[in-house]
């Protein structure tokens, strides 16, 4: 697999201004960025399943939450170390996700999608309802940060931030290794033309299913970060608006592109934030936007950049 | 006490029944699941909200009102939309819901998040099995019922109706025979935005009247909204039974989550849906 | 020469139609068949039948003494059957490249393409000659492009017999005639046995070693290309059409 070096120059100034932050920055846009960070996780994530195998799904915010509370839990309840409840939380979704998709990636798109959507609102039921476990809407709190590790401190702020900043770094590189290998092939065959897939010899099903498992687990991953960075958590994070918001981003960076989403979160996050003082005004910009999105340019972002290289008479 | 339970839930479903309809003819023409659909809801209970209550108007003039409004918005999103994106039902399903958030939002923005009572038209009831079944929901049932014969009649009788079928079978050949599929579309979106705003309008009185009042209608008549009208009559009405019993002798928090499972085993079992197409 | 494919008694009822009525035949390995027939005989849908994508309603598929009916689609493909369809099915979002690239890759998993991969696209993209378009977008390219790039897809898999369903429709004549020269070349250099359902006559008896024919779901002959064109029922099953126009 060929990388070109200048392809690397834009993404390594974006990791040179993460890195800086902490140094830079107040409280406040450290937290911003952190969550942007989360969310761009997220969007990637979501893009491996939608983007990239194709079927949209509306219960990743369900995954993220998933995540967020076993890891709680482990670590409040079972007297887990973050260590351990960090990879224990991914495999949990990813296990709950091979379960759910299994029968349901038998549905055609529209069917599974409003299934997923379901599935999302129940689970975020099943956080808000079960009390005695979840503390339901009063809220999960005190939820320790993660234990000392090779001396450093992750009660103080910037360790925690680049404890998340390492751990986007590595997702992002092990989605895009994913998405450049045979398997990332196989996905996009199954995306582009399903019965075609089928008769190359590709098991759909199998790879539908482990490619929404994944896309899960890491979800479940990000949550775990959540989890024990903000250390308070509360069902409505993670309500059928936060897979909304991940399906918008991923629209607005362009599906099928890994970077476009994990850009168009990055973007979405910040925007979001700009506009915190007027809630349903955000809400109502967002849906227009995207509706121009889908008027202008339906490929996202990277449509658009794909526009402009064309123009220019570069090669596509 | 258990019979309560049962009225409720037709009231209910059958209220879903009529969103499902509409949602079943869009998609069987469209592919799309048509989320704005929710938002119509909305935007049609308080249409007919200040119609009760700022121009006093009577209550069956301001249901047709919102009738027709529905309808308009529901022609205008197909030709101006949805229209542009025919053949990518992907883009068609996110301009949907996001549609759905415009409207719904859009009436936080305009009237605020708090309910409002809408007025009752209809006092009294009948006394039956310990409770009194209210005059209003006799009304809701009625309706839909009415509503439900007259779409059926007109898919199967009428000239417009059999072009909305064979469309939904086969939209190709339908063009080839001479079928103007814009009309066709045209007139499934039309007939979607009436049914919701009736669903919305009918309930209204018996509930209330607030911004996030179509969520989960919505959610819950895309269970139902698989099929042929028969098919979507029984799915609603099944959901909504299964709800309002369910709420009292299972559980009242999970009640909106028993339209999960439904909706996995019906479709586990019917794949295709249930009953067909229409 | 053993058979590659064995077909015993095939049937398939679609509700009330009988689409494949008691079909049967063998394939010897390395050999070139061709299924001609009337439309709506039911070539596709014995197509279909052996490559997994419907299921029969009774008969057996053997692919080399192996029995294939009712198997999944992909699993008949990793045993070493390829096939185009007749309405083109194509990777439109994938350059010429990748897509033929995806072939190998379905039927050999490798995590990383290996470079006798690579070496195995080049060479299929020489033999079919789609070197120039190797970076062009699949969608953008013509009918029978796609279609040379659904084969030359096909071939990736390394397939043992490839069912080629109306391949020659909408060619020019001039791209019959390469067609016609890359198949034999498949058949004769790699060793594909090949099954071909074609429209166009001359194609098929000149490339054929046997023919079979179907008609309302039933075989009503079968032989060498000479002994099919001079059958007395093969002859009315497709003039059958033409005396009707012709009186209408």
């Amino acid at each position: 697999m060929r990388i070109k070096l200048k392809n690397l120059i834009a993404p390594a100034i974006v990791v040179l201004v993460l890195l800086l932050i902490p140094q830079l920055a107040s409280e406040y846009v450290i937290y911003v960025v952190v969550l942007a960070m989360l969310y761009a996780i997220l969007a990637g994530s979501y893009d491996l399943i939608t983007g990239y195998t194709g079927p949209l799904t509306f219960c990743h915010g369900a995954f993220y939450g998933l995540g967020a509370y076993a890891s709680a839990l482990l670590t409040l309840k079972a007297g887990f170390s973050f260590w351990l409840a960090f990879p224990a939380s991914g495999i949990i979704v990813f296990l709950f996700a091979a379960i759910v998709g299994y029968p349901a990636l038998r549905l055609s798109g529209h069917y599974f999608a409003v299934t997923t959507f379901f599935f999302g609102h129940f689970i975020y039921l099943v956080l808000l309802n079960t009390v005695k476990l979840t503390n339901g809407p009063m809220g999960l709190r005190d939820i320790p940060a993660p234990t000392s590790f090779l001396g450093i401190n992750f009660h103080a702020l910037s360790a925690s931030y680049y404890l998340i900043l390492v751990f986007g770094l590595l997702a992002v590189v092990l989605l895009f290794l994913l998405v450049r290998s045979g398997v990332g092939k196989l996905l996009v065959s199954i995306r582009e033309n399903e019965e075609l897939s089928e008769a190359i010899g590709v098991n759909t099903a199998f790879y539908k299913v482990l490619a929404f498992s994944i896309s899960g687990g890491v979800a479940g991953l990000t949550g775990s970060m959540f989890a024990h960075f903000f250390r308070l958590l509360h069902p409505t994070t993670f309500a059928w608006m936060t897979s909304e918001m991940v399906v918008i981003m991923a629209l607005v960076g362009g599906m099928g592109t890994l970077f476009g989403p994990i850009i168009g979160a990055g973007i979405v996050t910040l925007i979001l934030e700009l506009m915190r003082f007027a809630p349903e005004l955000r809400f109502i910009i967002w849906s227009v936007a995207i509706i121009l999105v889908l008027i202008i340019e339906p490929k996202g972002l990277m449509g658009i950049v794909g526009r402009l290289r064309v123009g220019q008479g570069g090669k596509r | 006490m258990i019979f309560q339970q049962i009225i409720t839930g037709i009231i209910v479903g059958a209220s879903y029944a009529l969103i499902a309809l509409g949602l079943n003819l869009i998609w069987s023409i469209t592919d799309i699941p048509d989320f704005s659909q929710g938002g119509i809801y909305v935007i049609a209970a308080y249409v007919s909200y200040f119609a009760v209550t700022l121009a006093r108007v009577p209550f069956f003039l301001a249901l047709l009102a919102a009738m027709a409004v529905g309808s308009v918005i529901s022609f205008i999103l197909e030709k101006f939309l949805y229209k542009r994106w025919r053949g990518s039902g992907r883009i068609q399903l996110l301009c949907a819901i996001a549609l759905f958030f415009l409207l719904s939002n859009g009436a936080i923005l305009l009237w605020t998040p708090k309910a409002k009572i809408f007025p009752a038209y209809l006092q009294g009831g009948i006394p039956m099995f310990g409770f009194v079944l209210s005059f209003q929901r006799i009304v809701v049932l009625a309706v839909s019922t009415l509503l439900f014969i007259i779409v059926f009649l007109f898919i199967q009788k009428t000239k417009m109706g059999k072009a909305i079928r064979a469309a939904s079978q086969d939209r190709e050949v339908a063009q080839v025979v001479g079928i103007n599929i814009d009309s066709v579309n045209s007139m499934v979106f039309i007939i979607g935005g009436a049914l919701s705003s009736t669903a919305s309008v009918l309930i209204s009185p018996l509930y209330a009247v607030f911004p996030a009042m179509g969520d989960l209608p919505l959610l819950k008549a895309l269970v139902g909204g698989f099929g042929s009208v028969a098919g979507v009559l029984i799915g609603g009405l099944g959901l909504g039974l299964i709800e309002s019993l369910g709420s009292v002798y299972l559980s009242a928090a999970y009640q909106h989550g028993f339209a999960f499972f439904v909706l996995l085993i019906a479709l586990m079992f019917f794949p295709k849906g249930l009953f067909g197409k229409v | 020469m053993k058979a590659i494919l064995e077909i015993n008694n095939l049937r398939k009822r679609f509700g009330g139609v009988q689409a494949v009525d008691n079909v049967s035949f063998s394939v010897e390995e390395g050999s070139r068949l061709g299924i001609i027939g009337p439309n709506g005989a039911g070539k596709t849908t014995t197509f279909n039948m052996i490559s997994g994508a419907i299921k029969p309603t009774s008969g057996t598929i053997e692919l080399a003494g192996q029995r294939i009916s009712g198997l999944k689609p992909h699993r008949i493909a990793k045993l070493g059957v390829g096939r185009t369809f007749q309405n083109v099915r194509a990777f439109g979002q994938l350059s010429v490249y990748e897509h033929v690239l995806t072939g190998a890759v379905a039927s050999q998993f490798h995590f990383m393409p290996t470079p006798e991969q690579h070496e195995e696209v080049e060479r299929i993209l020489e033999l079919t000659r789609l070197q120039e378009v190797r970076e062009a977008k699949v969608c953008d390219l013509t009918i029978a492009a796609q279609k040379k790039i659904t084969l030359a897809t096909a071939l990736a898999t390394k397939p043992r017999l490839l069912l080629l369903d109306e391949l020659m429709a909408g060619l020019t004549f001039v791209e019959i005639e390469e067609t016609l020269e890359l198949l034999r070349k498949v058949n004769k250099e790699m060793g594909v046995t090949l099954i071909v359902v074609e429209h166009i006559m001359k194609a098929v008896m000149g490339l054929c070693e046997r023919i079979i024919v179907l008609d309302y779901g039933e075989m009503i002959a079968s032989g060498t290309p000479k002994e099919v064109a001079n059958n007395k029922a093969v002859i009315e099953a497709y003039l059958g059409e033409e005396v009707e126009y012709a009186r209408g």
